[in-house]
């Protein structure tokens, strides 16, 4: 049994040893580079560019603007996930052009693509190009988009507001405030970030005019979705042409799930220029360019009786979405945000208003957790300063609030039924693993030493994963459904290829889906080779962000394991000529029980592709293509315990202890399984003490313009984390596997921001804003003294 | 407006191999060994000398190539990730690596085993707060370093007791 065993990574040796296969590592003969010239200014004109003497540089090919590609006939992105605002007004859906028309709307959006022999010659010539600006009045900051008196980015648009949803029931909670014991109120921001994988975005575009066919190698989380999108909106060319490829990805977190104007721009540039062309991102280029990620404003309250009950949970939300719409990006705070606010507890009531604003700052979308991370942040500060303020423990007041496991499945005010869960099972398991209650004494022993002072967060969570595409359908998204698949293919000597429309991009799919697929072929691991990410090999799939990857290919691997071991064992029992039912297989070997006779995989497969003596019936060759819909959605769930120390003197936080147990159901690989976690709880802590998009809004200007200044979590930041597990399975899939990859971050926001804010309530502190950095911290403590 | 090309030639000993190229004056090591020699293992992941995913070893000791010109460097030796197996046989430190899980992308990980190995070298104590510390210079994004620490820490044992490894 592989499935479940702790499997070493069958894909390291490549990146071991240097041989992974990056974008910016291929090499084409002939191949050319660009660069971009991006906006210097976060709103203005484009009165004219003048490239004419960068065109003289030498070694200069082509030099195109946003108005080329309009002349070319290229188009637009479109919003795959729109969100209808309760007011049922039709708001113009702005989304980025490849390049900038008539004028630019942030700092780095592209504006000139110059193409050339080399690196050099390109920087040279973008350096060489002239552009008139004529700079507009501005807007960067969320908070201000909608007052009166600030910009209006787009002509189109009557005023920044891009949606306004509301969800739950606003009476019953309104009355619930009215009649509670106690109100809980903050007023938050959640930070906006960049997702920086350590691999920056990279491109390789070529045109073949013999075929008429464009291959893009991309660093992308979702090739298929992205060559849909370039042939029916943006490239505008024929689907059947179009080849993407994305090798090994060096990191996407989200990110590059979304769609970048450089990919159909390098594309359309390839043919113009008759080469290959690379773009390869810089760092620096990256945190403007990339698209980023959070960015929400939230007052939020919680009602609750005399013994603690929650009655009601009520945000209102107002989410930074950046000077374009996405894809997806409104639909985070819509959607996934906004359902996500209740949590594990029972509350009969709550209710949650987002509205959405563009600002001149760089396209919102998605980014490890997309809008759970947001929402637990709320639910759990709010927990947890309610718990200190009606003087419960913070375990306490979960435990009475929590759904207990024998109700599941649970409807919540929402509208959504939880699957599984064990919440209690999460609290105990965590405290016991976290060493609850000697830190709590730890942390009265450092109160009355004075220095460095302790303090514990708590912060627990619930996931949706798996959209099953009839929800999809019914949401309005176009393009995506919620479904995925796997081929696997035995090859004339035995050996098995899986091929999935999912996209590992570090989460060791080649391993894992080789362990469910050597179960239910009942064939040993070493003989299967998995293949993702190339849409002329896998017929089509949606990618892996999400954390759907297991949840739909990996069950679609084993639905068609088991379709192709029923056909192996029908033709090994045609060959031992016995019934169907006397063969069993057991590593790559069929044979009956009971006695010596068998016939191995090899034999089997040699016999399928002959052709000439199968079962009357069967086609010949062994190949299954198969897919899964989550018949429903699935619930991962987990709690964080954090403990800091933080340095009143120097508001300096260091993490001294961080456990986590997680539920993500049945595990295939529990090695995979803590590494996501680490990753995410990572990624988490850097978003709470130290990331962070940075504008100076009277300028307009972004300020965390490369690594110096946008901090990112090193290995000195943490200490070693304790990961726990707890498997209640989801019953809506064979494999009982819920999702993994998000749950590190969705609990990490909350649960540090709770533990920084336990330190320091002896100074009066109830609260402090992302990334609570030494000045931040140091600040806030001086700001409570003077109150 | 430039349009003369300063040149220079470089020689570079690399992974045992001689390799002598004329090149643009502004080449960074990192992209003459990427570009001139096809050695794509050692990566680029930032343009301010953070992140550490172009960690090579020059002259024995672990250096980010991103920040030295290739003509700065020429004459010396250089080592980089393709260098360290033998044959089929990995490093101690590549090999303890995958024991611990320690990569997932894997982009950082040609960085952080040149690293590691440096550690190793030159610290007695591997303790948590000296390997991390150690770290500083060499960011992932993956693992939460982890798993990372967790490698450099088992194999420290056991290349100090193998003087043959590097």
């Amino acid at each position: 049994m592989y499935v479940g065993a702790p499997v070493k990574r069958l894909e390291d040796r490549r990146f071991l040893t240097g041989r992974g296969s990056f974008v910016d590592d291929i090499v084409l003969p002939g191949t050319v580079q660009a660069i971009f010239v991006r906006s210097p200014h976060p709103h203005a004109k484009i009165k004219q560019i003048n490239s004419d003497r960068a065109s003289k540089v030498p070694g200069v090919l082509g030099i195109y603007t946003g108005k080329d590609c309009e002349e070319a006939g290229l188009g637009r992105f479109v919003v795959w996930s729109p969100v209808h605002s309760r007011d049922n007004v039709a708001r113009p859906e702005e989304t980025q052009f490849m390049l900038a028309l008539g004028k630019v709307l942030y700092v780095g959006e592209p504006v000139v693509l110059v193409v050339a022999e080399t690196k050099y010659a390109a920087l040279t010539a973008a350096d060489e190009v002239e552009i008139d600006y004529e700079p507009l009045p501005f807007i960067t900051d969320t908070s201000k988009a909608l007052d009166d008196d600030v910009p209006v980015i787009h002509d189109s648009m009557e005023s920044n507001l891009v949606f306004d949803i509301d969800m739950g029931d606003k009476a019953a909670t309104e009355a619930a405030f009215s009649a509670a014991a106690h109100v809980t109120e903050i007023t938050l921001t959640n930070n906006r970030i960049t997702a920086n994988p350590m691999e920056p975005r990279a491109i390789l575009a070529s045109y073949d005019p013999a075929s008429d066919g464009f291959t893009l190698w991309v660093s992308h989380q979702a090739p298929h979705m992205l060559k849909r999108d370039l042939a029916q909106n943006t490239l505008k060319h024929p689907e059947h042409k179009i080849r993407v490829v994305s090798p090994d990805v060096g990191g996407g977190f989200g990110m590059k799930v979304a769609n970048h104007p450089e990919e159909p721009l390098l594309l359309w540039a390839s043919r113009r220029v008759g080469r290959p062309v690379r773009w390869t991102s810089t760092r620096s280029e990256g945190l403007i360019a990339d698209s980023q990620a959070r960015d929400h404003w939230t007052k939020c309250k919680m009602a609750l009786d005399e013994n603690g009950k929650i009655l009601a949970i009520s945000a209102d939300t107002l989410a930074g979405l950046g000077a374009f719409q996405t894809r997806m990006g409104a639909s985070i705070p819509a959607h996934f945000y906004s359902r996500s606010l209740i949590g594990l507890y029972k509350m009969p009531t709550a209710y949650c208003r987002v509205r959405g604003v563009h600002t001149n700052t760089p396209p919102i979308q998605a980014y490890r957790g997309a809008g759970r991370p947001e929402a637990i942040y709320v639910l759990e500060s709010l927990v947890d300063n309610a718990a200190v303020e009606m003087g419960i423990d913070l375990r306490e007041i979960r435990r009475r609030n929590f759904i207990l496991k024998e109700e599941f499945p649970y409807k919540v005010p929402f509208g959504i039924t939880y699957d599984t869960a064990d919440p209690i099972g999460l609290l105990d398991k965590g405290a016991d693993l976290f060493g609850y209650d000697q830190l709590r004494e730890k942390q009265k022993a450092m109160r009355s030493e004075g220095g460095l002072q302790l303090g514990i967060g708590v912060a627990c969570f619930i996931d949706c994963v798996g959209t099953p595409s009839k929800v999809a359908a019914a949401m309005g998204r176009k393009i995506v459904g919620g479904w995925d698949s796997a081929a696997i293919r035995i090859l004339p000597s035995g050996k098995i290829t899986v091929l999935a429309g999912s996209h590992s991009h570090g989460q060791g799919h080649a391993t894992s889906y080789a362990q469910i697929a050597a179960d239910w072929l009942g064939c040993p691991i070493d003989t299967i080779d998995v293949v993702e990410g190339d849409t002329d090999r896998v017929q089509f799939g949606h990618g892996t962000w999400g954390s759907r990857s297991t949840i739909t290919s990996g069950i679609a691997v084993a639905k068609a394991a088991q379709q192709l071991q029923l056909k192996c064992r029908k033709i090994a029992a045609h060959m031992l000529e016995c019934s169907d039912d006397d063969v069993t297989v057991e590593n790559g070997v069929f044979h009956i029980p009971g006695t010596d006779r068998n016939v191995t995989l090899e034999d089997v497969a040699q016999m399928a592709y002959q052709g000439g003596n199968l079962p009357p019936g069967m086609e010949p060759s062994l190949e299954q293509l198969s897919f899964h819909d989550p018949a429903d959605r699935s619930f991962a769930s987990g709690i964080h315990y954090c403990a800091v120390l933080v340095d009143p003197q120097t508001g300096r936080v260091k993490v001294h202890k961080y456990t986590v147990i997680d539920d993500c159901g049945t595990i295939i690989n529990p090695i995979i399984i803590k590494g996501q976690a680490h990753g995410g709880i990572a990624q988490g802590v850097g978003q709470a003490l130290m990331e962070d998009c940075t504008f100076d809004h009277a300028s307009g200007q972004p300020l965390s313009g490369t690594f110096m200044d946008y901090a990112m979590p090193r290995a000195i930041d943490f200490p070693p984390f304790d990961v726990g597990v707890q498997e209640t399975p989801a019953p809506s899939n064979p494999l009982g596997v819920k999702g993994a990859g998000e749950s590190g971050t969705i609990g990490a926001l909350a649960a540090v921001r709770n533990a920084v804010v336990d330190a320091l309530r002896p100074q009066g502190i109830k609260h402090i804003d992302m990334p609570m950095t030494p000045a931040r911290v140091w600040a806030a403590i001086e700001a409570a003294k003077t109150k | 407006m430039q349009t003369e090309e300063f040149t220079q030639e470089v020689e570079l000993n690399i992974n045992g191999q001689t390799h002598r190229r004329v090149v643009d004056t502004r080449t960074l090591l990192v992209d003459f060994i990427r570009r001139e020699i096809g050695l794509t293992g050692t990566h680029v992941g930032c343009d301010t000398t953070q992140c550490g995913a172009c960690t090579i070893h020059l002259n024995g000791i672990a250096v980010k190539s991103c920040t030295v010109f290739a003509a700065q460097a020429s004459g010396s030796t250089v080592r980089t990730i393709e260098g360290l197996s033998v044959g089929e046989t990995l490093h101690p430190v590549q090999q303890a690596f995958h024991d611990h899980h320690g990569l997932q992308c894997g982009y950082c990980t040609p960085g952080m085993v040149m690293m590691s190995i440096d550690i190793i070298n030159r610290e007695t104590d591997l303790t948590d707060e000296v390997v991390r510390h150690n770290l500083e210079g060499n960011l992932c994004r993956c693992t939460g370093y982890h798993n990372i620490v967790k490698a450099i820490q088992a194999v420290g044992e056991v290349m100090r007791k193998t003087p043959a490894a590097e």
